[in-house]
């Protein structure tokens, strides 16, 4: 019996030995990082690179499957290879959980992330505050862009990560599904831009006409319940969503200004979609329908232009044409551009209306460095690089981002100069950066649910009817968020 | 009276038929869904005429083995059969012994441990995840695949009933026969018991095989590194545009499995008839 005891006592501090191994020790040194990390600034950043180390970096899958973080690390590497630094690949799910696995020592050093994730990671104390002012690239990015990463503490603020790409919606569409006599009669202004792309009165004309000239055919289509595309719609209008530049969660702005008209918006929008804008079946199923011709446009990110183009080259292969004159033609047909404009009054059918620019939600992808990291000075070193003129631009041609530095979106032009302008101009209304965010996403969906439903209710059905019912309404799910929020937290 | 007797059975039949086969589509329908999407040219589901695609191809399953850079389905399906193939031979090993003690030897604590294991069995594994988890870290087995089979073989002596239940269907005058001649518990077990429990151990084998092969929870919170993931997890990380992917992915995944089940249910089949005779 003895014998079996003292056998049981080995075991058991053989076992509390092994647990202060390589992870405990992480563990606590992230503890000291917490309790050192923001109360102290960027004081762990002091310029001193830590040699002869390895940092994991968590960049997101388009990066990885197109090559561009293999070149990345690798000019890296090459840079850095005196120090005898190496990056490489965190080969971690893009969405991770850096709150649980950080502080057991298996989060990355460097993370690619957007805005509010990187925020709500800092809220918690698990980013470190990044010394932006002495990054190369800190005068060419827009304040706008830095205040996405903004935190203040204790009446200090901090930066907690270094913009990349701006992401906001794009409207795609075919330009070799506009009707024959387009230059003729849908381009008023004679600039050879379709009127569709530039105005939402002429892309509803254009949905109604098509869909009525072929019942399986249809012009705009978008899941209406996704609050990301949606409430843009909304900001158009002067609704906003939390005050003090989306710091103040008791001050929510849904229902601000004219929303109402935004809501109306999107409702004359429905009545030309088929019942499918009321749930996510169009989010998952434009790529293929934009390519067979079914759907003439919708509105996605960016970062998702290769999966239409390619949908759209498969889609010529099949028609027959080769592979080389289907990339060509995908590349000339497939159109993404920023979104038309709408209409002061929000009527759709209002003949030469007024015409006032989109606003769209939208977010700033960036890097960040988790307080976990045992090499900070390496990860800023990193990050420098990584936001480079050189590898921003390469990012940008390889990927199709809009780069968040201003040289490098002048130098990409097209789309990606459009989206920094529409950021600089404030059109594009940042996602928040606070936890109290995490609220807005169901009552806002509801609601968006329930105002394209209505479209394909019976008249004596309807709840929406005229605009004070849409006030109504968008009072109703501020008042939800409002509730979810002071509630549930 | 006859014919009456005759039109009844014949009902019965009938009705019996047809509700066997009413089950049998209800459950073999998705199976035929998926294998059909699997081999579709387009690789979206949308572009589906009605239920099934509109041409089909091998291109699927092409891209899952040879566009490997971000999901690498190579990787993940020789990890799956590293862990399974672990965890059955250690597992099987763990509950035949767990079994054959419990049902051959008499020893004091034998009562409150088969009580305290049938008890402890009844709790859902994935109660115990977070202290998994916290045990884990400690023991620095996060990001490793012998940690999982780890894991499969602790837990796996738990489900050992059914195998002593198959145990105390062997006469123990057997064991005392040999006993009587010489032989030692040792030898007993592995020339008298292990060769009549050919049937058990199959389906041992085959069950500590299966539960790994297609779990998802235990390796999706231990497996953070995307060349460890096992199938399950790998699929699951699939981007939503993946759907071909994962379609050629679930199908292929079924396929040792099924392997596997005609090889060994030849042996599980012959050694119970084998055994009925006995009785």
């Amino acid at each position: 019996m003895k014998k079996i005891r003292v056998v049981m006592i080995a075991v058991l501090a053989f076992t509390q030995l092994t647990g202060c191994g390589a992870a405990g020790g992480n563990a606590q040194q992230a503890e000291s990082s917490q309790a050192t990390g923001t109360a102290a600034g960027s004081s762990v950043f002091d310029g001193e690179l830590e040699e002869n180390v390895t940092i994991y970096v968590l960049e997101n899958d388009t990066a990885i499957s197109k090559g561009y973080f293999d070149e990345l690390i690798e000019a890296f590497n090459e840079a850095y290879a005196e120090y005898g630094i190496t990056a490489v690949d965190a080969n971690m799910d893009q969405y991770l959980d850096l709150a649980n696995d950080g502080p057991y020592g298996y989060g990355p050093d460097v993370l690619y992330q957007a805005n509010d994730v990187i925020m709500q990671y800092a809220e918690d104390k698990h980013i470190y505050p990044l010394p932006a002012e002495q990054l190369e690239c800190y005068e060419l990015i827009d304040e706008s862009a830095w205040d996405a990463y903004r935190i203040e503490v204790d009446g200090s603020e901090y930066i907690c990560g270094v913009p990349v790409n701006v992401q906001a919606p794009m409207l795609y569409y075919r330009a070799d599904l506009l009707p024959e006599d387009w230059e003729s009669a849908w381009d008023e202004n004679g600039n050879q831009v379709p009127d569709m792309a530039e105005s939402w009165n002429a892309m509803y004309a254009w949905s109604l006409q098509r869909h009525e000239e072929d019942s399986t055919k249809y012009g705009y289509m978008k899941s209406l319940y996704d609050t990301y595309f949606s409430s843009g719609f909304l900001f158009s209008y002067g609704a906003y969503v939390f005050g003090e530049n989306n710091t103040d969660p008791s001050h929510i702005g849904l229902a601000a200004g004219e929303a109402e008209k935004g809501a109306w918006v999107l409702s004359q929008l429905a009545s030309a979609m088929s019942e499918e804008c009321i749930d996510d079946t169009i989010t998952a199923n434009a790529y293929s329908k934009l390519a067979d011709g079914t759907y003439f446009a919708t509105i996605s990110t960016p970062d998702v232009y290769s999966t239409f183009f390619d949908e759209l080259v498969m889609a010529y292969e099949g028609e027959g044409m080769s592979e080389e004159e289907a990339k060509a033609a995908a590349e000339e047909n497939l159109v993404m551009t920023t979104l038309p404009m709408l209409p002061e009054s929000g009527d759709l059918t209002e003949e030469n209306p007024t015409l006032i620019e989109s606003k769209t939600m939208g977010g700033i992808n960036g890097y960040a460095v988790s307080a976990y990291t045992e090499y900070p000075n390496d990860c800023l070193a990193f990050i420098e690089f990584a936001t480079s003129y050189e590898m921003v631009v390469k990012r940008s041609e390889m990927l199709g981002i809009a780069p968040a530095r201003q040289d490098a979106a002048e130098t990409a032009g097209g789309t990606s100069e459009l989206l920094y302008q529409s950021l600089a101009d404030g059109n594009i209304v940042l996602m928040p950066s606070i936890k109290e965010v995490a609220q807005l996403w169901t009552p806002a969906e509801t609601f968006f649910t329930d105002v394209a439903k209505d479209v394909f209710r019976s008249e004596s059905e309807r709840k929406y009817k005229d605009l004070e019912d849409f006030r109504a309404g968008l009072e109703n799910m501020v008042q939800q968020i409002h509730d979810a929020i002071f509630t549930l937290q | 009276m006859k014919k009456k007797k005759g039109f009844w059975h014949g009902m019965d039949v009938c009705v019996t038929y047809v509700l066997l086969f009413a089950v049998a589509f209800v459950f073999f329908f998705p199976c035929l869904w998926l294998i059909l999407a699997s081999f579709s040219k387009s690789g979206s589901i949308y572009s589906f005429d009605g239920f099934f695609p509109t041409e089909y191809s091998l291109a699927s399953f092409r891209r899952l083995f040879t566009d490997t850079a971000l999901y690498d389905y190579p990787q993940w399906f020789f990890n799956t059969l590293f862990v399974a193939a672990g965890s059955c031979v250690i597992g099987s090993f763990l509950v035949i012994l767990t079994a054959y003690t419990m049902s051959r030897f008499e020893f004091k604590a034998r009562k409150p441990l088969m009580k305290g294991t049938m008890v402890l069995g009844m709790f859902p594994s994935f109660m115990g995840m977070i202290a998994v988890y916290l045990l884990m870290t400690q023991f620095n087995m996060i990001n490793s695949l012998w940690g999982l089979i780890l894991i499969y073989s602790a837990g796996a002596p738990l489900q050992y009933l059914t195998q002593k239940g198959f145990f105390d269907t062997i006469p123990k005058a057997i064991n005392e026969a040999a006993r009587i001649d010489g032989a030692t518990s040792f030898q007993i077990f592995t020339k008298i018991n292990l060769p009549l429990s050919k049937p058990i151990i199959v389906y041992t084998a085959l069950t500590s095989f299966t539960w790994p092969w297609s779990d998802f929870i235990l390796p999706k919170l231990l497996l953070k590194k995307r060349e460890l993931y096992t199938v399950a997890v790998g699929l699951m990380a699939l981007d939503e545009t993946e759907f071909a992917r994962f379609a050629a992915g679930s199908v292929f995944i079924a396929v040792p499995i099924v392997i596997l089940y005609f090889v060994l249910v030849k042996n599980m089949v012959n050694g119970m008839a084998q055994g009925a005779v006995k009785g």
